[in-house]
């Protein structure tokens, strides 16, 4: 379970994490650039977004410096295995359950899901993904009567 | 007397057939996700809020609730037997409950760490009842200017409590209140971040968000980490403790309890304080200290009490005040917009039998987790054997099917969001329970691990009830200055069981 205790120039964490909030912040900030600021005391719908982003770049530019004057541990390499696989199941199913239906839907989500895990076979992963779906459209349609359709329209 | 009346509702409550066995459902979900490593409490109540959505209000929280304190019984299980912690909170039962085992006293070492833990729960349980009176009765005098107070002094505590940095800690709760910002501005009613999607108009919904960060960034993160399985050959015999041990861990016990009813209220606390700061203690009070790391009773029973006391006591601020204490009362808020029960000082009042129903079924959960520990013991132990993959991508399906209502947005927040979660587990959290066990008395959570989740309670402040109290906010006459934050709310009551 022990991290690798490697050293490096840069702490990556930091450095990382300064770039995620200065990213989020420039968004905001983009995203909000033509609602009314107003001011202080009488406050337009801007000016929280405004105030909440700014302070969201100082951290996020406070970071990047500490991440790169100062030295820290390295970060293990993204597996991006998992990380895709896992997105990837959850955004198929998004697009494909109004379209495809909760059956099909399912059984393709539990499929995807499984490339998450180098020990996934799709021997057991077939039947299990089966017998989910059954179960999901058991439990969501008939007994719970979501108005998601079981099969393609 | 009140008190008695309101126990005596609570426990009716708690006792009906259909409660009882949500209880059940709840602390044996909970023990089982506490006695494997790798998946914790946190997102096992993030997949599972969005089925709590068929159970009326009192039962879902039973269930959710059961789940949190069963899984403290269930981590010492593993932390004892295997030293890995199941986890974060039963980081410290590793260092003498698992030197007790390698002496062939596994047994005394799980009968003490049970015992510890019943006593505790019993006594916080009381704490609760006894602590909820009163706090009920200042609720009552709460209006804005209360709430703005109370919302400032969360999300400092949240911050200066946080476990590692707290400069992370400070932009996590930035970060959080921007996602509460999305949405229509109530006051003007400009579009805020809403990127011309017409579902984000209503706001970042809580579920998605919890189970994105929570849920799919552990489950990614914990699908990173090489797989770790040690196989369990150790004969559990001696379950019943003798009395000399029960004489030396109960001074231990009652100082533990103590410490977690105390350390659990405070916001931001989290898991891990309570049975640090009780090892630490016993420590600092042991005639002979050295004793400690060599299989100390103390050493168990002390940090066992006082994290399960912590987790119940944890629930304080949230049925009185509609404060989290911690990320997981934070998701325990989600449960209850889901029913449309907007959580806050008012609750008391409004739904004493929601909130004695959940207080008396602690105790009742805290019964049953005794007799499932005890004589169960061989179950979870062959439990610990077996791979715990296959349950991930079921889980996840399934949350999936239940999330979608018809609406495809929440689902891709959750992917979002997943994403988000698994970026700063990944380069934050890496180090969790494992480096902590390796350097016991470091401060408990690698640093930045609560990171993404002081982000929740950060999300989660602008959606507590301050203005949609219109009575109040209209007496406060101008908005506070931070109310900004704080005003997309009514949207959120009345959208929330349709969610």
């Amino acid at each position: 379970m022990s991290a690798p205790v490697t050293r490096s120039g840069q702490d990556w964490r930091d450095l990382l994490f300064g770039l995620f909030l200065v990213a989020v912040a420039a968004v905001a900030l983009f995203a909000t650039r033509n609602l009314n600021v107003g001011h202080a005391a009488d406050m337009g719908a801007g000016y929280m977004p405004r105030v909440v982003s700014l302070g969201l770049l100082a951290f996020g530019l406070f970071f990047c410096g500490r991440g790169v004057r100062r030295a820290g541990l390295a970060i293990e390499p993204v597996q991006w295995r998992p990380l895709l696989a896992v997105l990837a199941a959850v955004g198929v199913f998004a697009l494909t359950a109004e379209k495809l239906g909760l059956a099909i839907a399912s059984v393709v989500t539990v499929v995807l899901a499984s490339f998450a895990t180098r020990e996934g076979r799709l021997r057991e992963t077939v039947p299990f993904a089966l017998l989910l779906s059954g179960a999901a459209v058991l439990l969501f349609i008939k007994v719970l009567a979501l108005p998601v359709p079981v099969w393609p329209r | 007397m009140d008190l008695f009346d309101n126990l005596m509702l609570g426990l009716s409550t708690a006792l009906e057939l259909n409660n009882l066995g949500l209880c059940l459902l709840g602390v044996l979900i909970g023990t089982a996700i506490g006695v494997l490593p790798g998946i914790g409490p946190i997102p096992t109540v993030a997949l599972l809020l969005p089925f709590t959505f068929g159970l009326n209000p009192a039962g879902a929280m039973i269930m959710l609730a059961g789940i949190f304190y069963g899984a403290q019984y269930g981590g010492s299980t593993t932390a004892i037997l295997v030293n890995v912690p199941g986890e974060t909170s039963s980081v410290v039962t590793c260092i003498d409950g698992h030197e007790m085992a390698k002496q062939g006293k596994a047994g005394t070492a799980l009968a003490i760490a049970a015992i510890a833990s019943f006593f505790a729960g019993t006594m916080a349980t009381i704490v609760i009842a006894v602590m909820s009176v009163p706090l009920s009765v200042l609720a009552l005098k709460f209006t804005a200017v209360e709430y703005f107070s109370l919302l400032v002094l969360g999300l400092i505590a949240a911050v200066v409590l946080a476990h590692g940095s707290v400069a992370k800690s400070l932009a996590m709760v930035l970060l959080g209140l921007l996602l509460g910002l999305v949405g229509i501005d109530v006051s003007s009613g400009a579009a805020r971040m809403t990127f011309g999607i017409a579902e984000l108009s209503d706001g970042l919904d809580f579920v998605p968000i919890a189970m994105g960060l929570f849920g799919l960034g552990e489950i990614i993160a914990n699908l990173e980490r090489p797989a770790e399985r040690r196989v369990v050959s150790q004969k559990v015999r001696d379950l019943i403790p003798s009395r000399a041990d029960l004489r030396a861990a109960f001074p231990a016990m009652v100082r533990g309890t103590a410490l977690g009813s105390v350390l659990g209220v405070l916001p931001g606390g989290g898991a891990a304080l309570p049975p640090f700061s009780s090892y630490a203690l016993e420590k600092k009070l042991a005639k002979d200290p050295s004793r400690f790391g060599k299989g100390a009773i103390e050493g168990v029973a002390g940090p066992e009490a006082a994290n399960n006391a912590g987790a119940q006591t944890s629930f304080i601020p949230l049925l009185t005040l509609g404060i989290p204490a911690n990320a997981l009362m934070a998701l325990m808020i989600g449960a209850l917009m889901m029913q449309g029960i907007q959580p806050g000082p008012q609750i008391m009042t409004e739904q004493p039998k929601l909130v004695w129903g959940v207080i008396a079924s602690m105790w009742v959960g805290n019964l049953m987790l005794l007799v499932i520990n005890l004589p169960l013991i061989g179950l979870w132990v062959s439990m610990l054997k077996n791979p715990l993959s296959p349950a991930l991508p079921g889980d996840r399906a399934v949350l999936l099917h239940r999330h979608l209502r018809h609406r495809q947005q929440p689902v891709q927040c959750l992917a979002h969001a997943g994403l988000r979660g698994d970026r700063l587990l990944l380069h934050q959290g890496r180090r969790r329970a494992g480096a902590a066990a390796a350097r016991p008395r470091a401060r408990p959570a690698a640093r930045g691990e609560f990171s993404s989740r002081d982000a929740a309670v950060g999300w989660g402040f602008p959606r507590l009830p301050v203005a949609s109290d219109q009575r109040s906010a209209a007496g406060c006459g101008r908005r506070a200055s931070l109310g900004d934050a704080f005003a997309d709310d009514p949207a959120q009551s009345e959208g929330g069981p349709g969610r």
